[in-house]
């Protein structure tokens, strides 16, 4: 049968030869002795090549821990610092995936650097020792749903906890209808009754909910896309967990938090329980483990322990570094649509991708918010720039919470760099039917164009619309096609009747987008970025009530 | 069986779910245990095997294919009484599935899995889940896959393997998509890699078994409506259309917490949280 060679271990350590490798995150509240938790996805999605080895039991073992610095206090330990053949060696920054920890048997000492996400994660987890196969919580700052994600998650919360269950803390649910808003669909317009319905019975603290479709004014709490009315609103803050029913939540790693999308099962488990399981796979301590060697063949481990992770992992963050002075004709959706062409939309799955360098430096948080949002398209599982004064500034005037900003070490392990000279980019486009089929702008200069949308979560801020305004300005003509703007939320919708736009002689937005002749700036939400029912503004279906 | 002896005596060691837990994990959700009809649907696809089988065999029996005789699920198809099947053993590493098989290429999306339009309906409801099953696969294009996932005037699909290439399930964190395949009567989805929120969505739910297999490209060594076999105790995907095995991964953790129903199950085994109060 194929494949069936010679890659079978006992369970314990494996050897990944020139594949990616999983990540370990060091439970250094503990330190001293070698609590070594390894979170690691055994059994799919991982990116792994097919290349996995299993204990002659049958049991998957995908473990592959980092090389750490760490002092091995056993003579009888053997720590592998320099390359084999087979692919083990030290960390080094550039090579991606060939890193492994040969440990010792007995305790050892790590002096382990830490990613952002792994500290954060790290630090909500509340258990500082682990048993193999121990099941971790990470305790959730907020849990965020809306109009698509909600009923089921609260369905799913009802039928687990209890038709009379409480929400686990009603002041850290945000529940906010933007996706199918602005339609005559009913079970569209019925899904954000049963939103408001469930936050009244659970004194839902935020609730940004919307009554009179005909006029999304006359609703002061409604705000519209979730994502950019948590920020708006204050709800992403440094150093926190926030999870969503959405993949786009990665957005608020712009905050320098973890953000990520979860189902409607897992939310539902939030909502009651106000945590995320996480498995420890392994936890290595001194009984776990005996000398290992490592040959040709790769590492011939000793006994072990059971297999790897089920769902959650801790992942290993990619790096990119951003220099350079950014050009007045790039946004930040240039940049996001750079790195998902050069690594794919799987490039990376089951990684963090942490986005730092005097470039990111310089963006304001709605650019920070572009990147971050767009991690999921290269199938990451988070995105984050690391906090600083732009962002503690953009914070001042929306939340009193106390937050504890979190940083990447110096020499924290990265599974992956890649440097990128800003001033070299140019404008981009990611051409049907994929984010990762990148192509430059110019080079596309004689496709025609049907109509054009501009809203969304990713590319309906104020800052885009400001964009969108300068070239318009620029240009002086009158659009050639249908131009839809779909403002993000009420916020972006009166910035754009009421900013001026540099080097227009004081004219907003609006009035420029009108001389230029696109549609009118409609109600704010979702719109037709992800279809909608058929008679959702801008979708290109004829009007009808579905 | 030989695989299936030596797994049975790790796994009694294992702290994994074995047999033992899966099976308390189904004695501690009385929830799962209804008669009815939607529950066993719903929440248990271990327990499906009281979904429609007999609506397999209905449509292949009426197909052009016809089922080789090594037929032979390994658990006996349980239709209605989730009842009985709490007292059966559940061994999630044994659990095969049989029949024609579905194939798509690379990055099949969660819009394809179940466009954004049938978003407004809600998984949790029995009714709108059936719903959701119908649509499955709609929006793939009809240009590249001109066999219907679902025939024509039907609402469960006939294909209860479905065989697919690289980063399957990726875009939109939709839970819908694997209800919607789980719901639409397919049973595993093998591909060369998921896309980590589709991934646990369907561990979550237990709709569905995310399976990997070892050969990149073995899409294109399959076509719709060859007949295979997935054997999860033997990590092999057998092509009886085209004579081929393949290996898979092993479904690992994942296989015992779909078995037992999924995230909630497996998390009140583990004592974690308590049953529902009602």
């Amino acid at each position: 049968m194929e494949g069936e060679e010679d890659k079978r271990w006992s369970t314990g350590l494996g050897c990944l030869r020139g594949q990616r490798a999983t990540t370990v995150v060091d439970r250094w509240l503990s330190s001293l002795e070698a609590e070594i938790l390894i979170f690691g996805d055994g059994v799919a999605g991982y990116g792994f090549q097919p290349c996995d080895f299993w204990s002659k039991e049958g049991i998957w073992l995908c473990a592959v821990l980092f090389a750490f610095d760490y002092e091995a206090s056993s003579p009888k330990a053997r720590v592998e610092q320099s390359p084999c053949s087979c692919g083990a060696g030290p960390i080094s920054r550039s090579s991606l995936g060939q890193r492994f920890l040969i440990s010792s048997h007995s305790s050892i000492q790590v002096k382990h650097a830490m990613t952002m996400t792994e500290k954060i994660l790290a630090r909500v987890s509340e258990k500082s020792h682990l048993e193999p196969g121990e099941n971790v919580w990470v305790n959730v700052d907020v849990l965020m749903t809306h109009d698509v994600g909600g009923p089921g998650t609260i369905g799913i919360f009802k039928k687990e906890f209890g038709q009379n269950a409480r929400v686990w803390d009603h002041e850290k649910i945000v529940i906010i209808p933007d996706h199918y808003i602005f339609t005559s669909d009913e079970r569209a317009n019925r899904n954000v009754d049963i939103l408001r319905d469930f936050c009244l019975e659970q004194n839902i603290k935020y609730f940004y909910d919307i009554k009179g479709l005909s006029n999304f004014k006359a609703n002061p709490d409604y705000k519209g896309v979730c994502h950019i009315a948590l920020a708006q609103e204050g709800h992403c803050r440094p150093g926190e967990v926030l999870l969503g029913t959405d993949s786009h939540t990665c957005n608020a790693g712009a905050f320098g938090q973890f953000a990520t999308g979860i189902g409607n099962t897992d939310a539902g488990f939030v909502m009651g329980t106000g945590k995320l399981l996480l498995k420890a796979a392994i936890v290595l301590g001194p009984s776990h483990f005996k000398a290992v060697e490592c040959s040709d063949d790769g590492f011939k481990p000793s006994i072990g322990k059971e297999p790897a992770d089920l769902f959650g992992i801790v992942p290993p963050t990619l790096r990119f570094v951003l220099d350079g002075e950014m050009p007045n004709y790039l946004l930040a959706k240039d940049l996001i649509l750079q790195i998902i062409g050069e690594i794919t939309v799987a490039g990376a799955t089951y990684k963090s991708m942490e986005f730092v360098g005097s470039t990111i430096q310089g963006l304001n948080m709605e650019e920070r918010m572009t990147l971050c949002n767009m991690a999921v398209e290269a199938g990451g599982k988070n995105g984050v720039v690391p906090a600083d004064e732009v962002t503690f500034k953009y914070l001042e005037d929306k939340t009193s919470e106390n937050y504890e900003p979190v940083y990447s070490d110096d020499n924290a392990r990265f599974i992956g760099e890649y440097r990128i000279d800003v001033s070299k980019v140019e404008p981009l486009v990611a051409k049907p039917h994929s984010p990762d089929n990148r192509a430059l702008a110019r080079e596309c200069k004689d496709v025609k164009i049907d109509r054009v949308y501009i809203g969304s979560c990713t590319g309906g801020k104020t800052e885009d619309f400001l964009a969108a305004a300068k070239v318009f300005l620029a240009s002086g003509k009158k659009v050639k096609v249908p131009t839809f703007l779909v403002p993000a939320t009420q916020k972006v919708w009166m910035d754009i009747y009421s900013l001026p736009v540099p080097g227009s002689g004081g004219k907003t937005c609006s009035q420029i987008f009108e001389e230029a002749g696109c549609d009118t700036p409609t109600s704010p939400s979702c719109g037709a970025c992800l279809g909608g029912p058929r008679d959702t503004y801008a979708r290109m279906n004829e009007p009808q009530a579905s | 069986m030989v695989g299936g002896s030596e797994l049975h005596s790790f796994t009694s060691d294992s702290n994994m779910a074995t047999t033992a837990m899966a099976a308390a994990a189904i004695a501690a959700t009385p929830s799962t245990v209804k008669t009815s009809f939607y529950a066993c649907n719903h929440h248990a696809p271990f327990l499906s095997s009281c979904r429609p089988r007999l609506s397999f065999h209905h449509r292949l029996s009426s197909s052009p294919l016809t089922l080789p005789s090594l037929w032979a699920p390994k658990y006996s198809p349980i239709h209605r009484h989730c009842a009985a099947s709490a007292s059966s053993k559940v061994d999630a590493s044994t659990a095969t599935f049989h029949g024609p098989c579905y194939v798509l290429g690379d990055n099949i999306d969660t819009d394809q899995i179940i466009p954004a339009e049938y978003l407004t309906l809600v998984p949790s409801k029995p009714d709108e889940y059936e719903k959701l099953g119908s649509y499955a696969f709609i929006g793939l294009p009809s240009a590249a896959y001109s066999t219907p996932f679902i025939a024509s005037g039907a609402t469960k699909t006939g294909f209860p393997i479905i065989i697919a290439g690289a980063n399957f399930g990726c875009g939109s964190s939709r839970e819908h998509a694997p209800v919607a395949l789980g719901a639409a009567g397919s049973r595993a989805v093998i591909a060369e890699s998921y896309a980590r929120i589709f991934f646990r969505n369907s561990v979550a739910t237990g709709e569905i078994y995310p399976v990997e297999c070892e050969r990149v490209g073995l899409w294109k060594e399959c076509t719709t409506g060859d007949i295979v076999t997935v054997e999860l105790g033997e990590n092999r995907l057998i092509n009886h259309t085209t004579g081929k095995e393949y290996k898979l991964k092993p479904i690992g953790d994942a296989g015992p917490v779909i078995e037992a129903g999924g995230i909630f199950a497996y998390a009140r085994k583990a004592g974690m949280i308590a049953a529902p109060s009602n």
